[in-house]
């Protein structure tokens, strides 16, 4: 019996971390899933991170993406910072340990292709030869 | 019984026909009226005709047009050639296999390969000793390290170096991986093909663990170019060896799962069992090797026959078929993981201390900590990664147990640093010279089940 | 050669008796373990029949295997929800390239061109020149993503570390072209991951 109380708990602390119904059938609608846990930190961009190691690894680190970003978030979207705690390659988060931090580093960009500011390969070279220009008549 | 009636036959025959030779209106008549004239009844010269078999044309009867209609000319009645493949999704890979079907019976089966083909030999040709190892990978792409042993193997026994101890118990370890690696996949494969799609997705979920060890080891989760000559790249980290055997506790359960649903499964049976038969004697000219070779009952293992690396440190069973024929072969295959089982767990408690490479400094790269502080070690850095090494000149057949044969390297080297020639002896290409012989006279849909048993990946078969 | 010598002298004598004396003194592996997998032969006594019958009358491998799938269906699912949750990677994890600065900003790179020569897929160009303060630096690094087959030897032999494989994977793009990236393209993105990627050549330095 504890056991199925356990799920109804488990699915009412979702709900409820979640903001009520509303916000629970919206959450279902982007992420196609529901549940709970503790939040480890929040990125500059608004993306929320949480941990719950009820479930398995690989399914106990989550991430809520910034609602700035709708229905186009993309896994590109999470920053080196949080890419590594995200791939289990550390169990610190960058809360905890924070990451080096140089004043030259830019701001995390997502992966841009497809859009107008993807990235287009140019020569970084001076080039070696000078094209001939054909004298103009005029 | 047929005998009698076509006796009764015979001699109702011409009475028979006396009846019916008279008119109608004749015998009919013979009721009703009398009509007291001659009457012509069938004398001994007509019923002459009726001695022998009527309808076989005789000189008179040859003559005789029996129906206005002209008889069909005869036509070259052609089996239906089908393709089967490239794109076709039980063709596992870039197989065309042209079939010729009788019905749904196949005639011939006739493949078709090099639609894969990268020159690899050539290529490798052209690279140094080092460079020439990614490729390896890339051959035979379901069981990526024990290609690059088998190169290993080769350019160290050009070499004649010895690797250490630790370095070939991880090379047994990984190397058993990479057989639970292929037999997830070519098992999971096979059954999907035959029409059984649980196991699949319970060998995959495993083999995505497996996936994930390589990861953790050499930073990519199928081309791993972790076995180099002389050693292997680095060593093992931290918690791999705890985690890789917790997970061999879990995976024998998975193996007992997929048993249950197959092994006496009525369907898998049906569809196994004396489907792609073997004589051993078939098997031994056709030049089968692996499991292809044991399951037709020949006692031929080259990690038993002739151990490589660490091998005879390790105890294990090789299973045997009998019967040479596809059910067989999954049995193996079957016992065949169970066995790595056992290997693996062995490789983790006997696991050796020490190096990972060999300490020839004319081979192997330096340590980075070394690079940065010796000038020795930054020269000796600066020449193995732009010249390589030279090997001497000779030439040598390396062979190892891969999970799908005999995987053969032979290397020729001319002293430089690059392979004089690199002929690569691929199993898969054996025996899928043999599937003719083996499909003939199968249905359409077995032919399905034989390329799963065969197990061949193009890869490495077009090389 | 004295292995060579004895199996010279057994053609002359005869092959049966020679094999036989010589057994004792092979050094090959024992060849005992060998494990017979195939399904015994049916046996025709009665019990063994009814129970052949009763198994395929009552489809017993049949119920118990839609049994253990029902098991199945009622545990937790093995699949994560991407991109939302994400896989575990290893410090050792060769994903997209990057070239790296030193703290101070300095670009590492020294065109030594040792991953040039390296690449087995030949995807890297390089050509240097000397900067106005004496330093010598590359002006053109381009690396051709679609030929890489990310083999890792680049980072292998960088000796000053500037090029690494990251732990980026999700740079899928549209077109060929973004694929071809330059020098500016990957010291971007050496700029943009280089939080994690110190931190995982630390977490991998005691290895390498």
């Amino acid at each position: 019996m504890s056991v199925y109380l356990s799920k109804w708990r488990n699915l009412s602390q979702a709900i409820k971390q979640r903001g009520g119904i509303i916000g629970s059938i919206l959450h279902l609608y982007r992420t196609d899933d529901l549940k709970y846990g503790d939040l480890v930190g929040e990125d500059k961009f608004g993306n929320k991170y949480y941990q719950n190691d009820m479930f398995f690894i690989a399914s106990n680190r989550w991430v809520d993406y910034a609602p700035q970003f709708g229905m186009d978030y993309d896994g590109s979207q999470i920053p080196a910072e949080w890419h590594r705690w995200m791939h289990h390659m550390t169990d610190d988060p960058p809360t905890v340990v924070p990451p080096v931090n140089y004043k030259w580093l830019p701001l995390h960009k997502e992966n841009k292709t497809g859009t107008a500011g993807e990235y287009v390969p140019y020569s970084t070279t001076r080039p070696r030869i000078q094209a001939w220009q054909p004298p103009s008549k005029a | 019984m047929s005998s009698i009636l076509a006796g009764v036959f015979k001699k109702a025959a011409p009475a028979a026909a006396s009846l019916l030779k008279k008119p109608l209106y004749q015998s009919a008549g013979a009721l009703t009226c009398k009509r007291n004239g001659a009457t012509w009844f069938p004398d001994e010269k007509f019923m002459q005709v009726y001695e022998s078999p009527v309808m076989y044309p005789n000189e008179k009867t040859s003559d005789f047009v029996f129906n206005t209609k002209v008889f069909p000319e005869e036509k070259d009645v052609q089996n239906i050639t089908i393709n089967f493949g490239p794109q076709h999704p039980a063709a596992h890979g870039v197989l065309r296999l042209v079939l010729t079907l009788d019905g749904e019976t196949v005639v011939r089966a006739d493949p078709h390969i090099g639609l894969l083909h990268r020159a690899t030999e050539k290529l490798i040709e052209n690279k140094t000793f080092l460079q020439a190892l990614p490729y390896f990978d890339r051959l035979d792409y379901c069981s990526m390290m024990c290609n690059e042993q088998a190169y290993s193997l080769a350019v160290e026994k050009l070499l004649n170096i010895e690797v250490p101890d630790r370095a070939q118990f991880i090379r047994v370890l990984f190397g058993e991986i990479t057989r639970l690696m292929n037999h997830t996949m070519g098992i999971g494969c096979h059954a999907l093909d035959v029409g059984a799609m649980t196991p699949f997705f319970w060998l995959f979920e495993e083999r995505e663990k497996l996936c994930e060890f390589y990861e953790r080891v050499s930073g990519s989760r199928m081309h791993a170019a972790y076995v180099r000559p002389g050693g292997v790249d680095r060593d093992l980290p931290l918690g791999l060896m705890d985690d890789i055997h917790e997970w061999i506790t879990k995976f024998g359960t998975i193996v007992d799962e997929v048993d249950n649903l197959l092994t006496n499964n009525r369907i898998w049976r049906e569809r196994t069992i004396g489907i792609g038969t073997v004589t051993s004697e078939d098997a031994l000219n056709y030049g089968f090797s692996g499991v292809m070779l044991r399951g037709s009952g020949i006692k031929w293992d080259l990690r038993k026959t002739q151990p490589y690396d660490a091998y005879d440190k390790v105890e294990f069973d090789v299973p045997i078929g009998v019967n040479g024929d596809t059910y067989d072969r999954y049995l193996i295959r079957m016992e065949e993981m169970r066995q790595s089982v056992r290997i693996i767990e062995q490789c983790l408690n006997k696991m050796p201390p020490g190096e990972i490479k060999c300490d020839d400094a004319k081979v192997v790269p330096p340590k980075r900590v070394e690079m940065k502080n010796s000038m020795e070690a930054l020269i000796h850095h600066f020449k193995l990664y732009s010249e390589g090494y030279n090997v001497p000149p000779g030439s040598t057949y390396t062979a190892i147990e891969a999970p799908k044969g005999e995987f053969g390297v032979y290397l020729v080297s001319d002293g430089s640093n690059k392979p004089y020639r690199c002929k690569i002896k691929a199993p898969g290409f054996a025996h899928l010279a043999a599937l003719h012989h083996m499909s003939k006279g199968h249905m359409l849909a077995d032919v399905v089940a034989i390329i799963g048993t065969l197990d061949i990946v193009f890869g490495e078969v077009d090389r | 050669m004295a292995t060579l010598k004895v199996f010279s002298v057994g053609r002359t004598v005869a092959q049966t008796l020679m094999r036989q004396s010589l057994r004792p003194l092979s050094t090959s592996a024992s060849r005992s373990h060998w494990k017979n997998i195939s399904d015994k032969p049916a046996e025709d006594t009665w019990s063994d029949i009814t129970d052949r019958a009763a198994n395929i009358v009552f489809m017993k491998e049949i119920l118990s295997g839609l049994g253990l799938i029902l098991g199945q269906t009622l545990k937790e699912p093995a699949t994560i929800n991407y991109p939302f949750e994400k896989g575990p990677l290893s410090p050792r994890f060769r994903g997209e390239h990057a070239l790296r600065r030193y703290p101070s900003g300095e670009e590492r790179c020294i065109a030594c061109k040792l991953c040039e020569a390296i690449c087995p897929a030949q995807a890297i160009t390089i050509e240097a020149e000397t900067r106005s303060d004496g330093s010598r630096r590359t002006t053109r690094y381009d690396i051709d993503m679609t030929k890489c087959i990310y083999c890792g030897f680049c980072q292998e032999a960088c000796p000053v570390d500037a090029i690494v494989e990251g732990p980026n994977f999700e740079y899928s793009t549209e077109t060929h072209e973004e694929l071809l990236y330059n020098k500016e393209k990957l010291l971007d993105n050496g700029d943009r991951w280089e939080p994690e990627i110190a931190a995982n050549l630390q977490a991998d330095h005691l290895y390498r």
